[in-house]
């Protein structure tokens, strides 16, 4: 739900809730191959290859893990102050982008594991469990990245 | 040994003034709006241009979304890496 303040509350109903949220960061570090070397993929160049794996790689990493880093903190703190019951977890519109990251960590991860391909050609109900859930997952993060560009990134 | 070095150098010379293309490559999973949103924080262009290079990404698998000096470029995949997106860098033809 969008704050007035250009954040959003996410409520969370019960434990289930807050095990779902709590999910992403694991989601989002479930690949084989790191984030940081998957999304240079094209970089075919030689004379461009050294110098990308010396010194951007490594910082895309220590980038991505300060974003998961700060999810885990915030839905931690969240979760303890609701006694992992009923309880609002808040994003403000500072946490938005490492919010954004983190879940399209998860959804790049479940992607390179689970091929799911373009979602308008996926029926749910045909797909094997593991897949359907994290198919299902997938959806959901996506969801939150879509209130975050329209209400808090923009 | 001399003559190699002077070679060697000359031809580092020469390469970093070739124009350099930063393509933006498309994926299943990066929303078009994220898309456009990146390329008008990342080069400053407006709505209009980063939604026609977005288009370009999204029907045609690639999109050149800028030109121009080697070093300028690495930074430019650099950041549009760190907002998640597949780039690469490549020699202008």
């Amino acid at each position: 739900m969008p704050t007035l303040e250009g954040g959003l509350r996410i409520d969370a109903e019960d434990d289930g809730d807050w095990q779902l949220l709590s999910g992403i960061t694991r989601d989002a570090v479930s690949c084989d191959e790191k984030l940081s070397l998957r999304l240079g993929s094209f970089i075919t160049d030689i004379a461009v290859i050294p110098d990308w794996l010396e010194y951007i790689v490594p910082e895309l990493e220590e980038t991505f893990h300060e974003h998961l880093a700060h999810l885990v903190a915030a839905i931690s703190a969240a979760r303890f102050e609701a006694a992992g019951g009923p309880g609002p977890l808040w994003i403000t519109r500072e946490d938005g982008f490492h919010w954004y990251s983190a879940l399209n960590q998860a959804r790049l991860a479940l992607e390179e594991r689970f091929v799911f391909g373009p979602s308008d050609l996926i029926d749910p109900a045909e797909l094997p469990l593991a897949k359907r859930s994290a198919y299902l997952r997938s959806q959901f993060y996506c969801g939150i990245q879509s209130l975050l560009l329209e209400y808090v990134m923009r | 040994m001399g003559k190699s070095d002077t070679l060697t150098k000359t031809r580092e010379a020469t390469s970093l003034d070739v124009p350099w293309n930063v393509v933006v490559h498309d994926d299943p999973v990066n929303l078009m709006a994220y898309v456009t949103y990146v390329l008008m924080k990342v080069f400053g262009y407006d709505e209009k241009k980063a939604a026609i290079l977005m288009m370009q990404v999204h029907q045609e698998g690639r999109s050149i979304v800028w030109n121009g000096r080697r070093e300028k470029a690495e930074f430019y995949v650099h950041q549009l890496q760190s907002h998640q997106l597949k780039t690469s860098l490549e020699k202008a033809e």
